[in-house]
């Protein structure tokens, strides 16, 4: 049971950064291949001010988000000016930098050895309040005036400015929403593992998260919460396969791109309007 | 003088990551997106020509076996590279995927291939034989490591060799045919598939090329493929879009990162080469010879 | 109102000068067309005029107000608004949605609005998916509201394009070749759509066709131009017996043919 919440607790706050994920490229159609970098500042700064400098949980948090926020505004500005194929190259690069940082500052962050002694405030219920809350937010996004219009620019970034949407300005601020979210579970990250090192906020991190957000399928939340809870238990699931297991998980997600590349989950989206439709359905069966 | 050695120096790195830049911009000239795997394909390579010095080692040495290193890696990563095509590529291109597919199956491919060399080779460093007797030469005062000068002279015969085929021969032409436009090309009678692996084997061999001289400047381990980066870098200084752009941009990456190290010292580079290839988007976006495409409505 | 006063513009892309040192206006509220061989430039100066190109030179005047340099979407909420030739929906989106779209840079609710999910957001939402309904009733696609716009068939695609600039506001609506791929039927129904919005809107339209149909029932004025350059402007009956317009676009009478 223990090992299923920890699965779950973990899965959680993946989901969290999957979230920002989403709103970057699945929504708005830019391929940010830096988003882990995010998650490296909310671990990173929000453990340093617990463990050094004995600040408060909760004031750390907040914190946390604002300095997510200032990276967010550091890349996204001029990021968001670029040309679709350069946002991939240049927030590789901001998240490769930000680990030679890491990995340079020993003294505040104890460099490529880590900083360890974290204190564990992520639990299940925290975690589980932070999903619900994250995904409201989210939800809310989408089905707003931002999340129509960033859906409009991914799909013809000319037409969308010919309607008068701007597009420069969309695309920052859904960058800086899902910097302060991916901070947010970077904290979560740092307050569960207990420790944390440069090398865990990767690239390949981020590569995780948009393999998930595919695998759903980018049309669709749901099959992108779906595929993070998913895609984060799998190599758990795989562990028979030891040293075989990245492999085989690799191999799955390749073929499901190659035969079925809207995702999973294609268009599919969960609504309540839908699930009162087949109640009512049920009800007449009756 | 001690510039002139930082300056050659640069130009021997410059001339590897030119070999790395180009692999990733013929991928990109013709099918438009950035081949994330080819990281993943150097390793690969890299590890196989080391089984293949380690096979040629008894029986010859010094340069021979350099050379015999070399073609190995190549062979290997032309092969490799249409398995890549095969596996990741060729389906979205049949189903017309959009561009972001390309992304997450050359990521995932990329993956799948620096973790077998994890499960074949474990995460232990292993070294290059050491294929020169004395490893530097003295040419007018200025010290070249052997190795340097090699891998010099080899980039440049081999994207030397590329332009000859790219400006020279049909299958180069098709090439760069296809990549203004891969439909009109094919309606004009062009196999595109096949121009696509031809494509894609050429960045390969580049592929197999550099992943050897990667290993020979920093030892084989797994993430040797991470490197890739500095491809990207220069790729994007140079002009996405643009062969010479890259190869360009490759140099004066290798140049500027061999200055840097001297001034903030390995660690830090990377974020100050971030620093700059950012500076120099804002400045110039479309590279030093990147070709603008004016959007029509 | 709703006037638009172009002077002297110019754009040279390479060594092709597309549009050269051309000037028209739209009166309040009329109607007016562009009409000219192919490659004459009439979409680059729709082009010039919505910002997609900035004017090498010229003068562009809404009401008085200069849009040259501005960015496009500026150029849209300051009330001029486009269809496309080759139509560009927003996949992804639904027909209802599309129309949306349009009307969401009018929406003053901000992002506190959206995390707090606040009564703002919820009532202003309701107010935009009854606006785009107008909209799409007006052009009568209100039956297809949750279809995807690809799979509409094309002359439906057209009129969805028209709710979507509609949503817009707009002062004055440009239309580039609205009825290209329409059978006669369809071009009739859509002559009088245009002729019902321009009595119930009162903006300007100018309008791009090669349907003569389409420019001589609708236009009280007609530009012609050839290379980027003015060749004729005047009423339909005008412009119908001009003669350099006629060799524009059917060639001089040669003599020798007459039986």
């Amino acid at each position: 049971m223990d090992y299923i919440i920890s699965i779950l607790t973990f899965s959680g706050i993946t989901l969290v950064g999957v979230l920002g994920a989403y709103l970057v490229t699945g929504l708005t159609g830019l391929f940010s291949f830096g988003q882990a970098a995010f998650l490296a500042v909310g671990a990173y700064s929000s453990a340093v001010l617990v463990t050094n400098y004995g600040v408060s949980f909760p004031v750390a948090v907040v914190i946390a988000m604002l300095l997510g926020l200032i990276a967010g505004l550091i890349v996204g500005v001029p990021t968001v000016r670029l040309r679709r194929d350069y946002i991939s190259l240049v927030t590789f690069g901001f998240g490769e930098a930000i680990i030679a940082i890491l990995n340079n500052s020993a003294n505040l962050t104890g460099g490529a050895m880590g900083l360890s002694g974290i204190p564990q405030y992520t639990t299940f219920p925290v975690v589980l309040i932070s999903v619900a809350v994250c995904l409201t937010i989210v939800v809310s996004y989408k089905y707003s005036k931002y999340g129509r219009q960033c859906l409009a620019l991914r799909s013809d970034e000319l037409a969308a400015k010919s309607m008068g949407i701007n597009v420069n300005r969309l695309k920052l601020t859904t960058f800086l929403l899902a910097s302060v979210i991916t901070s947010y579970a970077g904290v979560l990250f740092a307050f569960y593992t207990s420790y944390v090192e440069p090398g865990a906020f990767g690239w390949v991190v981020s590569a995780e998260w948009l393999i998930i957000v595919f695998v759903g399928g980018i049309n669709s939340l749901t099959g992108t919460v779906i595929s993070a809870l998913l895609l984060t238990s799998l190599p758990e699931l795989l562990r028979f396969a030891s040293e075989w297991r990245i492999f085989i998980y690799c191999a799955i997600v390749l073929v499901i791109i190659n035969y079925r590349p809207t995702g999973i989950f294609g268009e599919y989206e969960f609504s309540w309007r839908s699930l009162k439709r087949i109640a009512a359905r049920g009800g007449k069966a009756v | 003088m001690l510039i002139i050695q930082q300056l050659i120096n640069g130009i021997s790195l410059g001339s590897v990551y030119a070999l790395i830049a180009v692999g990733f911009a013929l991928v990109f000239n013709i099918l438009k997106f950035s081949n994330f795997s080819h990281g993943g394909l150097m390793t690969l390579t890299a590890y196989m020509g080391y089984m293949g010095a380690l096979f040629f080692m008894p029986y010859i040495g010094s340069i021979p076996l350099f050379c015999a290193t070399i073609l190995t890696a190549a062979a290997a990563g032309g092969i490799t590279a249409i398995g890549v095509e095969r596996l990741a590529f060729r389906r979205l291109r049949r189903n017309n995927s959009p561009l972001i597919y390309y992304f997450i199956s050359s990521i995932t491919m990329g993956i799948l291939m620096e973790n077998l060399v994890t499960i074949f080779a474990s995460s232990n460093f292993y070294s290059y034989p050491k294929f020169f007797q004395s490893s530097v030469i003295t040419v007018v005062g200025l010290n070249i490591a052997v190795s340097d000068f090699l891998m010099l002279f080899f980039s440049s015969a081999a994207l030397g060799l590329l332009l000859w085929v790219l400006y020279r021969t049909k299958i180069g032409l098709a090439i760069r045919a296809l990549s203004f436009d891969v439909n009109t090309a094919s309606l004009m009678g062009m196999d595109s598939n096949r121009v696509v692996l031809a494509t894609f084997i050429a960045s390969g061999v580049l592929g197999g090329i550099s992943g050897v001289f990667l290993g020979i400047n920093y030892t084989l381990y797994p993430q040797l493929g991470q490197l890739i980066v500095k491809g990207f870098v220069a790729s994007v200084i140079g002009g996405l879009g643009s062969i010479s752009g890259a190869m360009i941009g490759a140099v004066l990456l290798g140049v500027v990162e061999v200055f840097l190290i001297s001034f903030v010292g390995a660690g830090l580079a990377p974020a100050f080469v971030f620093i700059i290839m950012l500076a120099f988007l804002l400045v110039r976006p479309r590279g030093i010879a990147g070709v603008i495409v004016q959007e029509k409505a | 109102m709703s006037r638009l006063d172009v002077t002297n513009i110019s754009k040279t892309f390479g060594g092709v000068r597309a549009v050269d040192n051309l000037s028209f206006s739209v009166d309040a509220s009329s109607i007016v067309g562009i009409i000219g061989p192919n490659g004459a430039g009439k979409t680059t100066v729709f082009n010039l005029v919505t910002g997609v190109y900035e004017a090498d030179s010229g003068q562009i005047l809404l009401n008085g107000r200069d849009l040259r340099g501005l960015p496009q979407h500026e150029i849209t909420r300051s009330g001029v608004a486009r269809t496309f030739q080759n139509i560009r929906l927003f996949k992804g989106l639904s027909v209802l949605e599309n129309v949306m779209t349009a009307a969401d840079p009018h929406s003053t609710y901000n992002i506190l609005d959206v995390l707090t999910l606040s009564r703002r957001k919820r009532q202003r939402e309701k107010q935009v998916k009854e606006l785009s309904r107008d909209f799409l009733n007006i052009v009568g696609l209100s039956h297809l509201e949750n279809e995807k716009p690809e799979n509409l068939p094309y002359g439906l695609q057209r009129k969805l394009e028209i709710a979507r600039a509609l949503a817009t506001n707009p002062k004055v609506l440009l239309l580039d070749e609205p009825a290209a791929g329409l059978n006669p039927s369809e071009v009739r129904d859509f002559i009088d759509l245009v002729q019902r919005l321009h009595s119930d809107y009162k903006f300007s339209i100018l309008v791009i066709e090669h349907r003569m149909e389409v420019i001589m029932t609708l236009c009280s004025h007609i530009y012609v131009l050839t290379f980027g350059k003015l060749l004729a402007s005047g009423t339909p009956s005008e412009i119908q017996n001009n003669k350099e317009v006629l060799e524009a676009y059917i060639g001089e009478e040669d003599a020798s043919c007459c039986i």
